[in-house]
Order: C-alpha cells, then sequence, then structure tokens
C-alpha cells in the first residue's frame, strides 16, 4: 500500500512548547503534594527521610571530583542542615530539588528544527549514504531511503492507534542509531514524531545533542541515583502519556552489549503507561487509550558491535553503563558505516508488532483490547474495584507491567529479523563447537582463530538446519524474505560479503573450500541474535 | 456494598464447589453457582437437598443459575472448582461473558489436562480475566460441608486478589485464609503433592513402615521445594498449606474417603497395572518433564513416572525409592 494515501497523523510535539511549563509545574506539584502527603501518614516518609538520601546520593557521586567543589558542598551542607530545618524549609527545598530536575529533563520541540529535519535530512542524508559517488547517481538516489530503511509489520494497527490514543513505541536497542532510524522509519510511515528520554551523555556530540533536544527528546541523567529523580523522571514520562504525546522507551534499558534479544526488561517507564491510564479515567477522560507498540530495530551490522562485544565480555557492562568513547561518538565513523551498511537495500529493518494495552493485551485493527482469545474486552474494567470505581493501585498496577514486560518480550523474540550475518554466525559457531568439542564460547576464544576451519559444506549445512528450525517456529523469529529462497551456499556467500564491509576485523572470510573466523568476538556478537533458539545438541542437554 | 460486590460466584457443582457453598451460605454470605446442569441449578434454587451431596442441605441465600451472562452479570469474585481436564472447556465458556473487572481464585489442585498448564494461566489464556489466584489446601469438602475448622492458603501476584479472597471466603473460627504473592509455588505444590501421593500409596501399600513413610513425606516435600525453587517459585510454599499439608491430607485419608492418588499407589503395590486417568499421575509426568527441562535431580518422583510408564518393575522401584529417601538429606 502506497503509504502516502494515508493522511499524515497529527504531530502532537508542536504543541509542546507551549505547554511545557505548564507540564514542568504538574510534574513538580505532583511529586511534591505525594511527599507532603505521605509525610504526613508515617515517619519513615518524612521530607527529612527523602532529602537525606538525595544529599548523600549526590555527595556520593560528586566526592571523586573533590569534597571542596561547590557543588560537593551544596549536598554537604544540607546534610547537616538537615536535622536543624523547620518542616517549611524542607517543604522549600523538596519544592526546590523537584523543580530543578523537571525543567532539566523537560525537553523541547523546534518546529523549524522538526521541518529541516524531515524534509532537508532524508533525502541529504540519502545521499551521503549512497555508496555510489557520482553526483547523477547521488540525486538519482534522492527518495531512495525506502530501499535502505525497511518498515514492516503492523502499521495499519499502528497507525488506527495513533489516531485514538497515546502511542508508547517500545524498541529493541542495539545502537545509538536506533532513535534516529526509528525516526526515519516514523516519518515515513506517516506516523508523528515522538518524545523519549535520551540519556544525558548523548547530548555530548552536539550535532546529534542539537537534532535530539530540539525534537522532543527529553534528558535522562543516569548518574542520578536517588529516588526523588527517578519519581520526577517517571511523572513526566505519566503526563506526557496523559497529554497524549506519543512516546518512546527503550524497555531493555540500555543497548544489547551482547546483542542477544532481551529478555529482562527494565519496568520502570513502562510502568507509567498504567499509571497514566488510571490517571486519565480518574479523570473521566475514557476514549482516550494508550497503546504499547513492541518494535524490534534489525540490523544486518551494527555500528557499534565491537565496543559492545568486548564491554559484555568484560563483564564491565554495568561499570561502563554509560560509554562515552564508542563509535557513535565520532560522527566519522556514523557516516563511514552509514555509506558502507545502511546504504545496501534491507541493511535495516523496523519491523512494529502488534500494539498492547497497558496490562499486556493485544489490541484489534481498530485499537480494542482482545482477551487472549481475541474476544473484545474494555480494558478499564482491569483498574476498577468492587465496587465499580476506578481505583489507583501501585502493587495492582506493578503486576500488570510485568505481564505486559513478559508480553513485550515474546513479541520481540516473534518479530526479531534474522538476516544473513546473523544465520551464518550462528552455524559457523555450531560447527566449530561440534569439531572442537568446546561449547564454552570462552574456551573458543582462546583457540587460534585461524586453526578454525570450517568446511564450506558443513557450514551450508548448518545454515539450512537452523533456518528450517527457525521456519518451523514462529517464536523463534522471522528469517528474511529474501533468504528463505535462497541456497545455503548465497546465504554464507552473502553474509561473508557483508562482514567484509564494515568491522575493522572481518568476521568471517573465506579461504578455498573452507570459511575461516577472523573474529570470534564478532562472530559471538552476531549469533547471539539468535541465542534464544535451543535446537541440536544444546537442546538435548 | 453493591450486591455484585458482596457475592461469591462458584463455578462448578461438585463436592468441594458445594461444600464452599453451603459454609458460605451458612455464614450469611451471598453464593451464585454457575452449573450447566439444570437439575443442580433447580435443586439448588429450591433450597433442596444437592442429588450431588445428600447430607447438605443448602442455605437460602445460596443461588444458581446455568446462564453465564448472568453469572457474570451478578458476581465478580469466582472461585473456579471444576475439574482438572475440563477446566480449559469450562473457562472458555465463562470467557464468553466475564470481563477484565472480574478476579478468580481457582481450587484446582492439579495441572489443566491435557498439556499440563498451571490452572491460573489457563485462565488468563481461555477469559479475559487477569486478576487471578488459587486457593490450595488440606481442606476437604466433608470439613467444609460439616463447618470444621480449616485453612486455606490464598496466593495471587495481586494484593487485591488476595485480599477479596480473605473478605469473602474468610469465616472467623472456620475458614482461615493465609496469603502469599507465591501463585507459582503454590499451583506447583498442590498440583505436585498428588503426584507424592501416589509415592506415599506405593509405600503403604508395601507396608514400609511409619519411620521410612514419614521420611518419603519429608523427602516429597524437599524435592518439591526444590523444583518449585528452580521454576523461580518460594521454597516455603512447599513446606506449607499447599505442599505438605495437600500431602498429608491426601495421604491420611483412607478407605473409602481416599483420595484417587493414593488409591492408585496402593493399587499398584498390589501390582495392578495403571491405566486410565489420574491427576498425580498426570503431575508426576508434567512435574519430571519440568525437572529435566530445569536441570533438577527429583529421584522420588522420576521412580513414580517410569513406575506410571511401566518402565520400572514396582519391586526394582520400591528399592530405589527406599535407597533414595535414605541416601541423602
Amino acid at each position: 500500500m502506497d503509504p502516502r494515501l494515508v493522511p499524515e497523523a497529527e504531530n502532537r510535539l508542536a504543541a509542546f512548547n507551549d505547554e511545557r511549563a505548564s507540564i514542568v509545574d504538574q510534574v513538580s506539584r505532583r511529586v511534591i503534594d505525594a511527599h507532603v502527603s505521605q509525610a504526613k501518614l508515617s515517619t519513615e516518609h518524612s521530607l527529612e527521610y527523602v532529602l537525606n538520601e538525595v544529599a548523600f546520593s549526590e555527595m556520593r557521586r560528586l566526592e571523586g571530583g573533590g569534597r571542596q567543589t561547590k557543588q560537593f558542598l551544596r549536598w554537604h551542607d544540607l546534610a547537616h542542615k538537615l536535622g536543624s530545618m523547620s518542616e517549611f524549609e524542607k517543604h522549600r527545598e523538596l519544592s526546590s530539588i523537584v523543580r530543578f530536575h523537571a525543567q532539566d529533563i523537560a525537553g523541547n520541540f523546534n518546529p523549524k528544527v522538526y521541518r529541516f529535519a524531515k524534509d532537508v535530512l532524508p533525502p541529504a542524508l540519502s545521499f551521503l549514504l549512497n555508496p555510489i559517488s557520482g553526483f547523477r547517481e547521488g540525486v538519482k538516489a534522492l527518495g531512495s531511503m525506502a530501499a535502505q530503511i525497511r518498515i514492516e509489520g503492523e502499521l495499519e494497527a499502528v497507525r488506527a492507534c495513533c489516531s485514538r490514543g497515546t502511542l508508547v513505541l517500545t524498541p529493541t536497542h542495539s545502537s545509538n542509531l536506533d532513535s534516529i532510524v526509528l525516526g526515519f522509519a516514523l516519518q515515513r510511515s506517516l506516523l508523528p514524531p515522538v518524545t523519549y528520554g535520551a540519556g544525558k551523555n548523548l547530548f555530548s556530540n552536539s550535532f546529534m545533542s542539537y537534532f535530539m533536544h530540539n525534537l522532543g527528546a527529553y534528558r535522562v541523567d543516569r548518574r542520578l541515583g536517588f529516588s526523588l529523580y527517578k519519581e520526577v523522571l517517571k511523572e513526566y514520562s505519566t503526563v506526557l502519556l496523559e497529554r497524549g504525546y506519543h512516546s518512546l522507551f527503550f524497555p531493555g534499558g540500555t543497548r544489547a552489549r551482547s546483542n542477544m534479544v532481551e529478555t529482562k526488561l527494565k519496568l520502570g517507564l513502562l510502568g507509567t503507561t498504567a499509571t497514566a491510564m488510571v490517571n486519565s479515567l480518574k479523570a473521566g477522560d475514557s476514549k482516550r487509550r494508550i497503546y504499547v507498540v513492541p518494535v524490534t530495530i534489525n540490523y544486518r551490522l551494527v555500528l557499534e558491535a565491537e565496543t559492545l562485544i568486548e564491554d559484555y565480555l568484560a563483564e564491565t557492562g554495568k561499570a561502563r553503563y554509560i560509554i562515552e568513547d564508542d563509535e557513535f561518538s565520532r560522527l566519522g565513523k556514523i557516516f563511514e558505516f552509514a555509506r558502507k551498511t545502511l546504504a545496501h537495500e534491507g541493511a535495516a529493518v523496523v519491523r512494529f508488532g502488534r500494539p498492547l494495552d497497558p496490562c499486556g493485551n493485544e489490541v484489534d485493527d481498530a485499537g480494542e483490547s482482545m482477551d487472549a482469545q481475541g474476544r473484545r474486552v474494555a480494558p478499564d474494567g482491569y483498574v476498577r474495584d468492587c465496587e465499580a470505581e476506578v481505583t489507583s493501585d501501585a502493587q495492582r498496577d506493578s503486576v500488570y507491567t510485568r505481564m505486559l514486560g513478559h508480553k513485550l518480550a515474546a513479541a520481540y523474540h516473534r518479530d526479531t529479523l534474522l538476516m544473513s550475518t546473523h544465520l551464518v554466525a550462528r552455524a559457523a559457531l555450531e560447527v566449530a563447537r561440534a569439531r572442537t568439542g568446546i561449547r564454552d564460547i570462552l574456551r573458543l576464544m582462546r583457540l587460534s582463530e585461524s586453526a578454525l576451519a570450517l568446511p564450506l559444506s558443513e557450514l551450508c549445512e548448518a545454515v539450512d538446519k537452523l533456518r528450517a528450525v527457525i521456519l518451523a517456529n514462529p517464536a523463534h523469529g522471522i528469517v528474511q524474505d529474501s533468504l528463505v529462497p535462497m541456497s545455503a551456499r548465497s546465504i554464507v556467500d552473502q553474509a561473508i560479503h557483508f562482514f567484509s564491509t564494515y568491522h575493522t576485523k572481518q568476521t568471517l572470510y573465506r579461504s578455498g573450500e573452507h570459511v575461516r573466523i577472523g573474529s570470534m568476538k564478532l562472530l559471538y556478537y552476531y549469533q547471539n541474535r539468535t541465542a534464544h533458539i535451543q535446537y541440536g545438541k544444546e537442546r538435548a542437554q | 456494598m453493591s450486591a455484585r460486590a458482596e457475592t461469591v460466584g462458584i463455578v462448578g457443582a461438585g463436592p468441594f464447589g458445594l461444600s464452599l457453598a453451603a459454609l458460605l451460605g451458612r455464614a450469611g454470605r451471598d453464593v451464585l453457582l454457575w452449573s450447566r446442569s439444570e437439575e443442580v441449578v433447580a435443586d439448588v434454587s429450591a433450597g433442596r437437598l444437592s442429588q450431588r451431596m445428600p447430607e447438605l442441605q443448602m442455605p437460602l441465600c445460596v443461588g444458581a443459575v446455568s446462564d453465564v451472562h448472568e453469572f457474570a452479570r451478578r458476581v465478580r469474585f469466582i472461585v473456579v472448582a471444576v475439574g482438572s481436564e475440563s477446566v480449559r472447556r469450562r473457562m472458555h465458556a465463562l470467557g464468553e461473558a466475564v470481563d477484565g473487572s472480574h478476579i478468580a481464585v481457582h481450587a484446582i489442585g492439579a495441572f489443566s489436562a491435557p498439556h499440563d498448564h498451571r490452572v491460573s494461566t489457563v485462565i488468563s489464556e481461555e477469559t479475559a480475566i487477569l486478576r487471578t489466584g488459587v486457593i490450595a489446601g488440606p481442606s476437604m469438602p466433608a470439613d467444609l460441608a460439616a463447618g470444621r475448622a480449616t485453612s486455606l492458603l490464598c496466593a495471587s501476584a495481586f494484593d487485591e486478589v488476595t485480599q477479596e479472597c480473605r473478605r469473602l471466603i474468610g469465616v472467623p473460627q472456620i475458614m482461615r485464609l493465609y496469603r502469599s504473592r507465591d501463585i507459582v509455588g503454590a499451583e506447583l505444590a498442590s498440583a505436585l503433592s498428588g503426584a507424592y501421593t501416589i509415592a506415599v500409596g506405593l509405600a503403604d501399600g508395601l507396608g514400609v513402615g511409619i519411620g521410612i513413610r514419614s521420611v518419603l513425606i519429608t523427602r516429597a516435600a524437599s524435592e518439591m521445594a526444590r523444583l518449585g525453587q528452580a521454576a523461580g517459585a518460594e521454597t516455603k510454599t512447599f513446606f506449607g498449606l499447599a505442599g505438605l499439608g495437600n500431602l498429608l491430607v491426601r495421604s491420611s485419608v483412607q478407605d473409602e474417603h481416599a483420595s484417587p492418588s493414593y488409591r492408585l499407589g496402593l493399587a499398584i503395590a498390589q501390582g495392578e497395572e495403571f491405566t486410565g486417568e489420574n491427576e498425580g499421575a498426570r503431575a508426576a509426568h508434567a512435574g519430571h518433564r519440568m525437572a529435566r527441562a530445569l536441570g533438577v535431580k527429583l529421584p522420588v518422583l522420576e521412580t513414580i513416572s517410569r513406575i506410571l510408564n511401566g518402565e520400572l518393575a514396582v519391586s526394582e522401584a520400591a528399592e530405589r525409592i527406599l535407597l533414595t529417601v535414605t541416601e541423602e538429606e
């Protein structure tokens, strides 16, 4: 279907700047009021306790920079003063902290920047991404973005949901390019731009920061560990959803270091969907729905693969939660990646899954929730008590959010597109394991890479077998269309070709009738996309 | 409160459903049974003695309907007390009428046939109900019918479900309900205790004596707990009412009231071949499969499963069980 026949969805973000002050105010008031009323109920929730946690958390974070810095002393002073402060002073301090962070988190939406990004950037980037250097061919390639970033899945249902409620896009997260690729996909699908929380570190790349900051992204400072900050962040997200701003969360939290399809999801921001639904219903707005859309962003090659897998293997994932020196921080590297890999057809595929309601029920093409048997069901029933009143119940909603998380994880597996690089990497690892008798990846890595020569015939056989296993079970994922009729030999050739286009080390390369492993780490990284699929020996064990 | 909020809906007019209805009715609670049998509906509605449990006098505040839509309209809180072999079918029928506002707890101490799923997942797969729970423990229908003091565990991930359960089916001095969030553990414990009941029946049939019998029961609780822990449940659940409590009651009642699983164990000890359907036997196979998938070693359960499959002779099995229970703590 020609997407141009579909009317473009309303860009709710266009009105963001007019509402920004009132959003920040509403967020602040809710967080402050909640704390003040809780403090009245029990000493355990006293303002002193809340402020103390902020002060100590900040002192711990800042002490590395010296104990005499202005910032450190500000919290040090607060911690010392707390015991002698009046309730009025504590209230004022709490208000000032909450309002400061609400302001800091709130994004901005500049319609001029959006128009530029929407109308000028895609053709310009299309030109940049095209590997053909001739100007004429470059001009011809303008508007050929469709061939480069493919969009698949339940687009009709997503559009229907968009017209009657607030969308929460929840994609898998492999690369910092995800939000940009998804941005293009939304624009091409005539879906509106979305707001999202981006790590404050991403704003350090001034080029990206300019766009992110002016296209509705809000800033999430992952260094801040105190719970008051998380409350402000969640409330900000809740208020945006209630006001109808389509949003984007990465439930995996951070980029998947291992490249495995995410199963352990962070439910914090996801939980704001249920809270926003309850708040809207309590405010009498029963028509506006909230829809959670699973999205998989699939790359044949990943820009930051080398750094991410190193990080994963070094088991420093946690310590280096914020990587500031990876491929994404170098603009030249991004363009190199774009020209060499994204320029090829189907190199990045965005796949929209069936939208869900905040309790995890799938919705039909008209945006109505359905039970597991496909019968329509009104979502408000789930948050009504025995007297049919809509009630706030954080414990209840946390269980719904957990259910939603399970549904999302299943959707990620189901909707993951498996490309030649993933299939061949997995097959190669299986052959290497069978030939050496070593299953443990760390032991395999210690073997000399040149010693691992895999007979092409065995590799092709393994590719055939893996493809058959995936095709037989839709829960495993989707084999990319073009690979279904291809011979295993052609799939191997294609993967080896793509592996040679970008990474500094060749993951796999041909050597006569053998295929050699050039980088076991990268091989492991790409095979991990299929790690949830167990078959053959692994299953028997 | 509204009548809907105060009425307990019961699906299934078997011994447990009818006994619970009578107990709650006597405590002055409004109860509505949903049964497909017009005969049961007529008997209960008229306050006549139930033909299924002639000794049971049904109080007037217990009603019954055969129309599922009327049932769903009049109740919010539902107790599911049907057989494990028919639960999926009955829940599918219930699913035509209920919506997201309903709450359902089940009292089925077995996995659902034929695929051995936990019953709470069957409820959510077949109906729009997401707020589910389980009531489990050593409450025999005869105790409920006679109004003898008893206790059950109510487990649900939702605190609201356990609160409603305690409010609506807790009866001071008679029915005490403990609560837990470990629904996975409670369902596994309740179903698996059926499997171990076969082992106790077998041991009794072989006349092993009270000492080894006690060791066997203790080992059974320990095995269940290991499997439960691997499946994400809390170990303490298996040593509580749903696990050890259920196993003790199922393997203690003898003569004509003995549980089918206990009787099966006795029959095997007497050399009879197992054919047909038994909830404990299904739980033994399902538990054994689950243990293999999770990499947990459960010698007693494996032995029961292999006897039932005809892979082990009773004499050999008895020796294995005795060796196992005396070998390791």
